[in-house]
């Protein structure tokens, strides 16, 4: 069972995230403030952190810049009122994974979460052919193929694609696709994914085939690992 | 008025300065002719003394003393000295009775205070004669001691009066600016007290403390429109939050009232929540756009480029809403921008234009203008914004009344102002008939590619 430090001033915001991760099979640990949550990461071993970008005592810039001088290297979550590029860069360059703009729904903290645990468990490892069940992705010659029969898709798509296959088995929110596939961290609106996840969709799971697509309801999209 | 106070003042500093130097030339022209006068007569009667004790001195050594009672009594014993005295200082003959300590043969001449034999300031010389007598002529100088002393004291007052006039002017000239900084610093403290609506006098002389009032003024005019502004968004801000949460205040209060509600009310309530964190969520977006730095993130972006990654973003939700979404881009127009915010600006015009111009619609993205001013145009042929809505819809936090209907957080002309303003491009909205015609004039980038 993976074990979660969250670093959260907020009573009621971090009991909530707590409930949540506790329902998903976690066990979280609540810490209230910047310092105690410094104490507590280098103390015990922690799978993954959320970090509230403002915290009593010690800001959480100072707490993962420190966290990384100390030489922790678990994934830290970053979760921030400010959405601003500069802030995020900022996050991520203290030593951040990844920056969540509040509010958020819990299925998206969760869903961000569990990304970073698993890219934390096979990182450093270069893919060139992507493979869930009979869907085949050929990151050198460009090439999808479902059970044999290639598959055409504009390049978007194909970035699409790959995400989802990267992280197979694995809830994704809307926000987190646009991010990673297009780069952007305004809020797109919910129609927009949904209808290039839908196109792209359309494209793999023709009828008679059986569906790697799912959706996540209030969160995203899945795809369906083995 | 305190003396300090009137010293602070530039006005009274100058004025005595330049007292003050005027006084030192007053005494530098008077020194110079106390000067030249003085030595210019002291030098005659050295002259005529001279002269007289040469002439005594060709006379034979027997008949001196005859000599000296004969010039005596030529030019008055109340205006010349002529005596003699021995080798060892002894009167012989003469209107002086004794020999001066500090006068010494052949020396240079001596001035000596009235004695009894001669009541009068007198100029000496002596002359030592061949036998060893002592020959000594001399003038009266009271004249050249008057004119020396009128001078003096010419000079004395004309300093001191100099002076006193100078402190007087200055007095009398900073009086006037002092007042005037007094009546500023009142309207000023005024200011500082709220008083925003108060403005620092000026006067008709357009002087350098009216350039100042004025730019203080031009200042507080800005300011109060800021702050107006501010008001005014905190006030639209309040009533668009206030909304959905009443709604979600009634729907909460009537499950509350109601034993068997349905899943379906709540998802409502949530739904109602969810928009007022829409809300907030742009409102959050518009404040960081406003206070980002300008030119943070600047670089040449290619118009085109950006048009066309939106319109590649955008192409399947319009196919999804049957709008049919198409752009005709000129490649190659660079602008200084920052790619993302211009990017986000568009997606936001175009995501509005889908929207407004629903099922069957046509947009259009286009490139217009030159390229020193080039135009990213975005139409739709929707229902448009009335007239009088245009200007409106462009302030900051200004929730269009065609949103309600619409989901999203109905600011996104908000954020698009916002951005365009951060790139000091200008934004305008047109009348398309039918629908709306946006336009982002923006700047063409110096550097050519």
């Amino acid at each position: 069972m993976a074990r979660i430090l969250v670093i959260e001033d907020d009573a009621e915001t971090s009991a909530e995230i707590a409930a949540c991760l506790s329902a998903s099979g976690y066990q979280p640990k609540q810490v209230f403030d910047g310092q105690q949550g410094l104490e507590a990461a280098l103390a015990e071993p922690f799978d993954a952190i959320t970090l509230d970008r403002m915290l009593p005592g010690r800001d959480g810039l100072q707490v993962v810049k420190a966290l990384r001088d100390a030489g922790s290297e678990a994934p830290v979550l970053m979760v921030s009122a400010l959405s601003d590029v500069d802030d995020r860069v900022s996050g991520l360059r203290a030593g951040g994974d990844d920056y969540l703009v509040k509010p958020f729904a819990p299925t998206e903290l969760i869903a961000r979460l569990e990304a970073l645990l698993r890219r934390h468990s096979r990182s450093g490892k270069a893919e060139i052919l992507l493979q869930v069940r009979d869907l085949e992705l050929d990151l050198v010659k460009h090439e999808a193929r479902r059970g044999g029969r290639r598959i055409e898709l504009l390049p978007m798509e194909f970035k699409l694609l790959e995400f989802m296959m990267r992280n197979a088995g694995q809830p994704l929110s809307r926000r987190m696709i646009f991010e990673a596939v297009w780069e952007y961290y305004f809020d797109p609106g919910t129609n927009l994914i949904d209808v290039h996840v839908g196109k792209l969709r359309r494209k793999i799971d023709t009828p008679g085939l059986t569906p790697l697509f799912k959706t996540e309801r209030g969160l995203g999209y899945m795809l369906h690992a083995d | 008025m305190r003396i300090s106070e009137l010293w602070r003042t530039t006005t009274f500093r100058l004025t005595i300065l330049y007292g003050l130097v005027f006084a030192l030339g007053a005494m530098a022209l008077l020194g110079m002719i106390y000067v030249q006068s003085a030595v210019y007569l002291t030098r005659r009667v050295d002259g005529i003394l001279n002269n007289e004790a040469d002439a005594l001195m060709r006379s034979p050594p027997q008949a001196m003393s005859g000599r000296i009672a004969e010039a005596l009594a030529l030019s008055g014993d109340r205006i010349s000295v002529f005596a003699l005295f021995s080798a060892n200082g002894q009167w012989i003959a003469g209107n002086l009775g004794a020999l001066p300590p500090a006068l010494r043969a052949n020396g240079p001449p001596v001035e000596i205070a009235p004695t009894h034999s001669f009541p009068a300031h007198a100029r000496l010389i002596a002359r030592r004669l061949p036998s060893g007598e002592e020959l000594v002529v001399g003038r009266d100088v009271n004249q050249l001691r008057e004119i020396r002393a009128i001078i003096s004291a010419a000079l004395l007052w004309s300093g001191i009066s100099i002076i006193l006039v100078g402190l007087a002017c200055g007095t009398a000239l900073s009086i006037g600016p002092l007042r005037r900084l007094r009546v500023l610093q009142a309207a000023g403290q005024d200011i500082a007290a709220g008083n925003l609506k108060r403005r620092m006098p000026t006067s008709a002389r357009r002087d350098e403390l009216d350039m100042f009032a004025g730019t203080v003024n031009y200042m507080m005019g800005e300011v109060e429109r800021l702050m107006s502004e501010v008001k005014a968004s905190t006030e639209t801000i309040a009533h668009d939050l206030r909304t959905p949460l009443t709604r979600a205040r009634a729907q909460l209060h009537r499950i509350q009232q109601s034993p068997d509600y349905q899943p379906d009310d709540i998802a409502r309530v949530v739904g109602e929540i969810d928009e007022v964190l829409e809300r907030f969520r742009a409102l959050l977006r518009i404040s960081e756009l406003e206070a980002r730095e300008r030119q943070a993130g600047f670089k040449p972006t290619d118009l085109a480029k950006i048009i066309s990654q939106v319109v590649e973003l955008y192409e399947p939700l319009a196919e999804a809403g049957g709008v049919r979404l198409s752009a005709a881009p000129a490649p190659g127009i660079i602008v200084d921008a920052d790619p993302k915010l211009l990017f986000e600006a568009v997606s936001n015009l175009v995501d509005n234009a889908i929207k407004f111009s629903g099922e069957g619609g046509v947009v259009e993205v286009g490139l217009g203008g030159d390229r020193t001013r080039p135009e990213i145009v975005v139409r739709d042929n929707g229902p448009g914004i009335s007239e009088g809505e245009r200007t409106a819809v462009l302030q900051r936090f200004y929730r269009s009344e065609r949103n309600r209907l619409i989901p999203g957080s109905g600011l996104g002309l908000s954020v698009v102002a916002a951005i365009v303003k951060l790139h000091r491009f200008e934004l305008a909205l047109h009348e398309a008939n039918p629908g709306l015609r946006v336009v982002i004039k923006c700047r063409g980038s110096d550097l050519t590619y």
